[in-house]
């Protein structure tokens, strides 16, 4: 009964989050507009338009109705994941096919990478934790501060100096090749494009990992219920695997839910500096070029995804600590 | 007994990743011999590909503004004639003959027989006049202006060899030849002008129907695209089975992928990374290649004056902010004599340019007006400064900016730079320290394309530095200062009932000479009034793979100095090809990844003896 409760709780203020964050994006693209969209695609497709053909367009996009009346078109629309069409980017094609186009090749980079990083990180973490001061934690502790506190473009722009400048070993743009390998070959092909980009963003997340999972473990190592356990006798491998590290994971677990929800910002300036074509970079290029359905849909998903990203924290939270969902 | 089987598990794990890593290897080299021999056994002459930061958006002909859209026009369409090698003047192409009647005002064209567009229908006289009277009819787009629509009367075609062009006025235009690609009545023909002011030319898995020696067959919008040959192109096969264009994000990425071998050819806005694969050329295969200047940077003065007389209609409706200190001849004299050109070209462009007068590069070697060593304006503060005093420009407020003797105040301007070009600040930091000098002050601004263009056409600037890339005919550039521009393309707003006069007497003189003493007489006009100054001719600054490709012909230009691809008509489209058999493709960046998990691999397999000798030695410890 108090789970059913407290899932519904969260799923109410999930939507009711989501209803905010729909309205100020309204608010942003169509009140408070950067440039008249129909007017800066008419410049960007490089034609005279009469004021009529204008006019017409305006009608197609559905700009000429009464804001409240867009208002409860736009929320219909965007609640039922339909975007429209693109405007300047990619004319008359489906926003929802450009953008899982892209979001497929930044998904398999994001998530293979961000699991990495949580694998070195978490593990590092518990090791220099467990070991406080030792050889690796020191050197741990000092290249996650290093890490953790340079902005990723940095860090990909060096290795991209160090790597393909210097060493001439990687790729350091797109997916693939420009001319598209088959069978093993392919495969092979992406991994290497890939692999700057992926070393990059899971450089820059391990620091983060590392030092939670750290300061989190050093926190239950000081719990009195530790100290029992080692008073019983328990051998201190079992006091680690036992009793610290699932108490000390939880703000961990936080992190990696949260981390998943900022995917699609947060690769932004990766994409970027790697030419990969990426939702990121979609991201870029919409709003450059004021493309404003795309860049309406690319800040809806990633604000939803966020959400999610949340409220999924909250549920494994509550599933791991039960105190959560008692209070 | 357990530990030993440890470092067996770390020991054969390596092996595996190993022998994993040999097999990607052995597996990639017989993909790339794959591909090579078919390639062979096929004929087809491999995929040229160019690396570009410049995004197409449209492939409408009657659209196109960015240079990848001429780009790929002009190798997908024809235009009526070609553009000859060494003048640029009109060539036979699709028309192979021409003339024009005695009292100058009939043009007969005969068209060559027997041409086909690229889906197999016959290319006729008829899609040539279809095409020029939509643009006529429906008022295409930047195109138009080409037939010259204020006295053209008719455009007919007589026959499916011989098109005729009857105009009330004698005119050159239908020889300059007129930028208008000529598309297939037979798919466009039934479209409204609405339609085909929307018509996209390219849809997935639809090839687009030209009649040129490639055909634009795949296009992943923002990312790249790819053009097919036409092997029965009227010119000739082209030898290469593709031409691909990617776009990237940024030069260095696409410099890196040149080198890599991942792309073979680009085109660069920066000095320095030209300088730089300059310095390496010879030792990675890459050749580089100095074009002629055919484009220029000028810095615009805004020159909307809503209360004078000539104002053009849009000035009057937008009159924006513009200082009206800048209206004074004398202000913007004494500025084009405090700017230093050649040191502009030297520490800007690093050589890579040639210092700038008129709007007509010298690129244009029969149009271009070179002021007499009377007329021109060189560098000197101090004729700058004499200048601004003879005009009654003091600094009466012993600030160090000079005041203006109509109102009193600071000649302080705003200027807006370009954050979208590589040289656009640093321009800004030496016109800013030379005007100082002179005693007025700029508050400098860089800015994207966007808020540019937006200040620009809202007339909300005083000056601001931008680039043009002109036409080889001279008709288009002078066309941006007559006063019908301002609002449109017009840099300045400039308006002067005179010079639009001259605009339309050179459109109509009758003979090329004739027309030539007139465009000289324009430029020599904006070189003294001065509604901006041209700062310099850039040079074009190309690079390709010459170890992979042969072939490229540089020779296109009424210069020394041509350009090696991209030129006005297909030239080094058609002659480019594969150097020797060899088509291997990138295998160095992917063998790089294979070296990184081999020597992964080797490390796990050393860290599993160790295991395994180590346990060994404590087993051996217990006993």
């Amino acid at each position: 009964m108090g789970t059913a409760k407290y899932l519904l709780g969260k799923l109410g203020q999930l939507f009711i989050t989501l209803l905010l964050v729909l309205s100020l994006a309204f608010l942003l693209f169509r009140v408070w507009q950067p440039g008249d969209p129909v007017a800066t695609w008419a410049k960007a497709s490089g034609a005279h338009f009469s004021a009529t053909q204008l006019a017409q367009v305006r009608h197609e996009w559905g700009l000429d109705v009464p804001l409240p009346e867009q208002y409860v078109q736009y929320m219909g629309q965007m609640l039922t994941f339909n975007f429209g069409t693109s405007t300047i980017l990619n004319p008359d094609a489906s926003v929802s096919s450009l953008f899982w186009s892209r979001m497929a090749k930044s998904a398999i980079l994001i998530v293979t990478s961000t699991f990495a990083a949580i694998a070195i990180g978490v593990l590092l973490g518990i090791y220099g934790g467990w070991k406080r001061q030792g050889k690796v934690d020191q050197a741990s502790m000092g290249s996650s501060m290093v890490l953790y506190a340079m902005p990723e473009f940095v860090l990909g722009m060096i290795l991209i100096l160090l790597f393909a400048g210097t060493l001439h070993l990687f790729p350091v743009s797109l997916y693939e090749s420009p001319i598209p390998k088959t069978g093993l070959a392919h495969w092979t092909d992406v991994i290497n494009h890939m692999a700057l980009p992926w070393v990059t963003l899971t450089l820059a997340y391990v620091g983060e990992f590392y030092l939670v999972m750290r300061s989190s473990l050093l926190d239950v190592l000081g719990e009195e219920y530790i100290a029992l356990a080692r008073a019983k006798g328990v051998r201190e491998k079992y006091v680690l695997r036992k009793h610290a590290v699932p108490n000390a994971l939880l703000p961990t677990i936080t992190l990696v839910a949260l981390s998943f929800g900022f995917i699609l910002s947060g690769v932004i300036t990766i994409e970027y500096v790697f030419s990969y074509p990426g939702v990121g970079k979609l991201s870029v290029e919409a709003l450059t070029q004021r493309d404003f359905a795309v860049l309406q849909a690319t800040f809806v998903i990633s604000v939803i995804a966020v959400l999610l990203a949340n409220f999924i924290a909250d549920l494994t939270y509550a599933y791991l600590d039960p105190r959560v969902r008692r209070a | 007994m357990r530990k030993v089987r440890r470092g067996l598990l770390v020991l054969v794990s390596g092996l595996i990743i190993v022998l994993l890593a040999a097999g990607a290897a052995w597996a990639q080299s017989a993909s790339a011999s794959g591909s090579a021999s078919a390639s062979a056994a096929g004929g087809s002459g491999g995929t040229f590909i160019e690396g570009t930061v410049n995004n197409m958006r449209t492939v409408n002909p009657w659209k196109a503004i960015e240079s990848p859209e001429y780009e790929v026009l002009a190798l997908n369409f024809d235009l009526l004639e070609n553009f000859d090698k060494s003048t640029l003047q009109a060539s036979p192409g699709v028309a192979t003959s021409w003339s024009q009647s005695s009292d100058g005002l009939t043009w007969t064209f005969q068209i060559r027989p027997g041409m086909t567009w690229q889906d197999g229908q016959p290319f006729t006289a008829n899609d040539i006049a279809w095409t020029y009277n939509e643009t006529l009819n429906c008022k295409l787009g930047n195109s138009l202006d080409y037939l010259v629509p204020n006295f053209t009367k008719s455009i007919t075609a007589t026959s499916d060899t011989e098109l005729v062009w009857t105009t009330d006025k004698p005119t050159s235009a239908p020889i300059r030849p007129p930028w208008v690609y000529i598309a297939p009545q037979h798919i466009y023909g039934n479209d409204t002008c609405a339609e085909i002011n929307k018509e996209p030319f390219f849809e997935d898995g639809k090839p687009m129907i030209g009649s040129g020696p490639f055909q634009l067959t795949q296009w992943d919008k923002g990312q790249d695209w790819t053009m097919t040959a036409n092997p029965n192109y009227w010119g000739g096969a082209p030898h290469i089975s593709q031409f691909k264009v990617v776009l990237y994000d940024n030069s260095e990425a696409m410099v890196n992928a040149l080198k890599q071998g991942e792309i073979d050819y680009t085109n660069l806005g920066s000095v320095d990374l030209f300088n730089q694969l300059q310095s390496e050329s010879g030792t990675n295969g890459i050749t580089t290649h100095v074009g002629p200047a055919v484009t220029f940077g000028q810095m615009s003065f805004n020159m909307c004056d809503p209360t004078s007389p000539d104002a053009a209609p849009y000035c009057q409706k937008n009159p924006g902010t513009g200082n009206p200190a800048l209206r004074d001849p004398a202000v913007r004299t004494a500025i084009s004599w405090a700017i230093d050109r050649q040191t502009i070209v030297d520490k800007v462009l690093a050589g890579y340019g040639e210092p700038g007068t008129t709007i007509v590069p010298p690129f244009a070697t029969f149009y271009h007006y070179q002021p007499t060593a009377d007329e021109a304006i060189g560098f000197s503060i101090d004729n700058a400064k004499q200048i601004l005093a003879d005009a009654g420009y003091k600094d009466t407020d012993n600030n160090g900016v000079l005041n203006d003797p109509k109102t009193g105040q600071d000649l302080n301007f705003r200027l807006i730079l370009r954050s979208e070009s590589d040289i656009g600040a640093r321009l800004g930091t030496y016109v800013t320290g030379w005007l100082k000098q002179i005693g007025i002050a700029t508050t400098s601004e860089v800015v994207s394309d966007g808020k540019l263009s937006q200040a620009w056409l809202s007339d909300d600037y005083d000056m601001y530095i931008w680039g043009w890339g002109p036409d080889p005919d001279p008709d288009f550039m002078l066309s941006t200062f007559t006063s019908n521009q301002c609002g449109t393309w017009s840099d300045t707003c400039y308006s002067n009932p005179q010079y639009d006069k001259l605009y339309v007497d050179q459109q109509t003189a009758p003979t090329p000479e004739d027309r030539q003493k007139i465009v000289y007489q324009m430029q020599d006009m904006l070189y003294k009034d001065i509604p901006e100054v041209v700062l310099y001719y850039d040079k074009s600054l190309e690079a390709y793979n010459s170890a992979k490709w042969t072939g490229l012909e540089d020779n296109v230009s009424p210069q020394p100095e041509g350009f090696l691809w991209n030129q006005y008509t297909a030239y080094s489209a058609l002659t480019l090809q594969l150097r020797g058999a060899d088509s291997g493709s990138s295998g160095g960046a992917s063998s790089g990844l294979l070296v990184i998990v081999g020597i992964l691999g080797a490390i796990i397999v050393i860290v599993g003896i160790v295991m395994i000798a180590r346990r060994g030695k404590s087993d051996e410890d217990l006993a």
